[in-house]
């Protein structure tokens, strides 16, 4: 334990100079969202460690610390100088604290409650507001049951295929839990079977739910285990932190639960709780707290910058292997060319994994969508339902952060302007219950998310009308319906008749775009008058590596996207010399094509035999005049960088095997270069 | 021995552009590298020459040549690829600068450098920090992250040529 501690006060020492730091950022910038949230992450650590290691005091006033900046984070309280000046002050104190020798001295406890009860005064300021909250909350807790469980598994559970750890995990979520692990069944290290489990649990737990679902969790392992449950109170002893210290402090002290000295500390508590008000959203902060904590069993919570270096890691390792298949290829050793098969593979399979790590299912911001759906409706007097489908699809974590603003735009422009009221649907022989869908899928290397609604769609002729009164348009313009379509995407584009709370400044739009562009994604919208509108975001799956079609002009290498090729032909250059009308007969059909050569600027000594490689995108085909294929290739996209950010067919560049640089092409630019041609 | 701004040494590294000789920082300077292939990138201005990979990364490499409308002249053995630190838009980039030719390093005095005369093109205030003489001829030292936040060729041709009637003039 001591040398576990050492390594927590270590730990500790870094969390506060950079808490300190992070601190002075923002007395530079008040405004500066990234460091209050870096502050609230770094207080809720330092937090976590300290509980974890008996450091009661820390985690008393951290805990505190961190309400504050929660608040400050949800902008529940404004930062000044004042509270800056405090909370600095307090990080003092927070290293003193850690040195164990000052948590004796008597006067230094004296300070301790005088500067906890400084923080806590803050900490309480806003909570005196949600009073709404307050009574909710003690219902709740009302409805709470403090149960001990005594979990002891058979020595040769693990041979049935049954984990302990799961059933806490179980435990866990029915509530607000603790978990100390028992090893008094452990034998002599002589008579250990290293497959056997001799560790046993004593779970507290605090839950609303009946008893008998607590022993339905034990229904596999009834006949295997030894189970006890026994009630402790009738309210939640969980969110009591002078019980869940007391806890801590026994178990550090002997590592036993002591079931009738809890019993007894219990009493007080229960005299305590009915006479004392208590800080109730402080509770409701304890169940973030345990949550968290619980969750830790099953998994881990890894700083994303780790994850952006083990990434960037795996890139290089993709690289380098890319060289040794490259060198094995040019080898006649056979021995060197079944490592080189062996490393690609597990650098392919390593790929995936690490990229998997990152995804996270979109799951997890629909939610947000269906509160918005419903309260927005409610306040319209509309009636809708939100159906969703595929929502088990997975995204990069930043890309689903940085997409809830536009998604819950698109579907409050629905709500709005899409769906009619009740009695215009009935009028126009509709259901009266209005439908929004989100539903999203996987399409080579990208995710789609569409977003339906079966309400009056848009009025062509209006966005038609509006172009030409912006003067974006002259009359004589002929456009397809999809051209005018993006006209939406404009600034201050709105056809919305009225301006209303929700939308229709046609200020949004625009931005969603801007938005979903910076993802390196697109958006694209369809509609059907009295039918529906149905917008499409599409956005790449992975940030950093593709699987791609590696082509060879000159000397000069490209990687064209493996998702978006077609089909592939050869022939002979005088096909291509002799016509004139960049379409060919390919396959059963034709098909119109670009000269890379020419579109690359690059000289024109042509191969006799060429290769046109076929790409696709949204049903239209277009061809691609190449030298030769290569082969296929896992490019590590690399970007060109801001000296190059007014160029767009290229998206990106690869290292190849031999340290030369390809470029990645955009098949969608060239595609739509073509086709405007 | 005391040191304040005027007489701080600082430390510039000199390179040959056909038949200029410019000066950079060495702070600015990351690396020496010798010439090798540079894969063009399509559709970009001519001075942007393409991008060569760089222990794995991808490096941006301009022709100052081009950049200063200078005439090119072929590629020798002394052809090289400085890397530099650039700060652009707030943000700091790695940038590689064709030259036709890596002189020296010069030691200099705040004091041996003169101001860029104000003549001939706005720019040349901005981009070159100043002057040093070396018997004849001159040095110019640049401000590279100036030379590299602009999409505009510069013409230092005028400022040499102003410089060397100026000297007829003495």
């Amino acid at each position: 334990m001591e040398q576990f501690k050492k390594k927590y006060v270590e730990e500790a020492v870094d969390l506060i100079a950079d808490l300190e730091k992070s601190l002075l950022e923002l007395e530079r910038d008040f405004e500066n969202k990234n460091v209050i949230e870096k502050i609230f992450r770094v207080m809720h650590s330092l937090k976590g460690g300290s509980a974890m290691f008996g450091f009661d005091l820390i985690d008393n006033f951290t805990h505190h610390l961190e309400s504050i900046y929660d608040n400050v984070r949800t902008d529940k309280i404004k930062i000044d100088d004042e509270l800056l000046n405090i909370t600095l002050d307090a990080v003092d104190h927070l290293k003193s604290l850690l040195n164990e020798e000052n948590t004796i001295n008597p006067n230094f406890i004296h300070t301790h409650e005088q500067k906890l009860e400084i923080v806590k005064q803050i900490s309480n300021k806003v909570l005196t507001k949600n009073t709404v909250q307050n009574v909710q909350q003690k219902i709740i807790n009302s409805n709470y049951r403090t149960y001990h469980i005594y979990f002891k598994p058979d020595v040769n559970i693990f041979k049935n295929g049954t984990n302990p750890l799961f059933i806490i995990d179980d435990i866990s979520l029915l509530g607000f839990s603790k978990a100390f692990p028992n090893y008094s069944g452990l034998p002599e290290f002589s008579e250990i079977d290293v497959e056997g489990c001799y560790i046993a649990w004593d779970v507290f737990l605090s839950t609303s739910e009946p008893f008998d679902l607590i022993k339905d969790i034990f229904i596999f392992v009834d006949s295997e285990c030894e189970i006890k449950i026994e009630e402790l109170a009738s309210f939640n002893l969980m969110n009591d932190d002078n019980f869940c210290s007391f806890l801590t402090q026994m178990y550090n002290d002997g590592y036993k639960i002591d079931i009738g000295l809890i019993k007894s500390n219990i009493k007080i508590i229960e005299n305590d709780f009915i006479n004392k008000e208590i800080s109730v959203l402080d509770n409701n902060r304890n169940e973030n707290v345990f949550i968290n904590r619980e969750a830790t069993i099953s998994s881990i919570r890894v700083a994303s910058e780790k994850l952006d270096d083990l990434i960037d890691w795996v890139s290089e390792l993709v690289t380098i292997q890319a060289r040794l298949s490259l060198y094995a290829e040019h080898n006649a050793d056979s021995e060197i060319g079944s490592i080189a098969e062996e490393v690609e593979k597990i650098s392919r399979r390593l790929r995936d994994n690490v990229f998997s790590i990152r995804l996270i299912p979109i799951e997890n911001m629909v939610t947000r969508f269906q509160r918005l759906v419903r309260e927005l409706s409610h306040e319209l007097k509309k009636e809708i339902v939100f159906e969703t489908e595929g929502t088990e699809t997975e995204l990069d974590k930043n890309i689903i952060e940085s997409l809830n603003d536009p998604i819950m735009h698109i579907i409050r422009n629905c709500i709005d302007h899409g769906i009619e009221d009740s009695e215009t649907r009935i009028s126009k022989g509709k259901k009266v219950v209005g439908k929004i869908k989100l539903k999203a899928f996987y399409s080579g290397t990208s995710v789609y998310i569409q977003i339906s609604d079966d309400g009056k769609g848009i009025d062509i002729s209006k966005v038609k009308k509006m172009a030409l009164e912006k003067q974006l348009i002259t009359d004589d313009s002929i456009l397809s319906e999809k051209e005018i379509l993006d006209f939406v995407f404009l600034p201050g584009f709105s056809t919305a008749q009225e301006v209303t709370k929700v939308s229709g400044r046609g200020v949004g739009m625009d931005v969603v775009k801007r938005k979903i562009t910076d993802l390196r994604g697109e958006v694209d919208i369809t509609s059907e008058i009295n039918k529906g509108t149905v917008v499409t975001v599409k956005l790449p799956l992975t940030l950093s590596i593709i699987d791609g079609l590696l082509v060879k002009i000159e000397h000069s290498h490209f990687v064209i996207p493996l998702a978006s090729v077609d089909k592939c032909f050869e022939f002979k250059h005088e096909v291509f010399a002799k016509n004139k009308t960049n379409i060919i007969y390919a396959g059963s059909e034709h098909i119109s094509y670009t000269y890379l050569r020419d579109m690359f600027d690059m000289q024109d000594i042509t191969p006799e035999i060429e290769s046109l490689v076929v790409i696709e995108f949204n049903d239209t085909k277009v061809g691609m005049v190449v030298d030769s294929i290569v082969g296929q290739y896992q490019a590590v996209l690399k970007p060109l960088g801001a000296m190059y950010k007014k160029q767009d067919i290229v998206s990106g560049a690869t290292i190849l095997g031999d340290g030369t640089v390809a470029l990645v092409v955009d098949p969608i630019k060239i595609i739509n270069k073509v086709i405007d041609n | 021995m005391s040191v304040n701004k005027t007489n701080e040494i600082k430390s510039y590294l000199s390179f040959r552009l056909s038949e200029e000789i410019f000066a950079a920082n060495v702070y600015k300077v990351l690396n020496i590298l010798e010439m090798r292939t540079i894969t063009k990138i399509p559709q970009a201005p001519d001075y942007m020459k393409g991008v060569i990979n760089l222990r794995g990364n991808v490096l941006p490499v301009v022709d100052l040549r081009i950049k200063f409308g200078l005439p090119i002249t072929e590629i020798t053995v002394d052809t090289c690829i400085i890397v530099l630190n650039i700060n652009l838009d707030g943000g700091s980039i790695m940038v590689g600068a064709l030259v036709d030719a890596v002189k020296e390093v010069l030691e200099l005095n705040d004091e041996d450098i003169e101001p860029a005369p104000s003549i001939g093109t706005k720019y040349n205030a901005n981009f070159i920090q100043g002057m040093y003489r070396v018997n004849e001829n001159f040095v110019m030292i640049l401000n590279i992250d100036h030379v590299f936040n602009t999409d505009e060729l510069i013409n230092v041709n005028e400022t040499a040529d102003k410089l060397n009637t100026e000297e007829i003039k003495e």
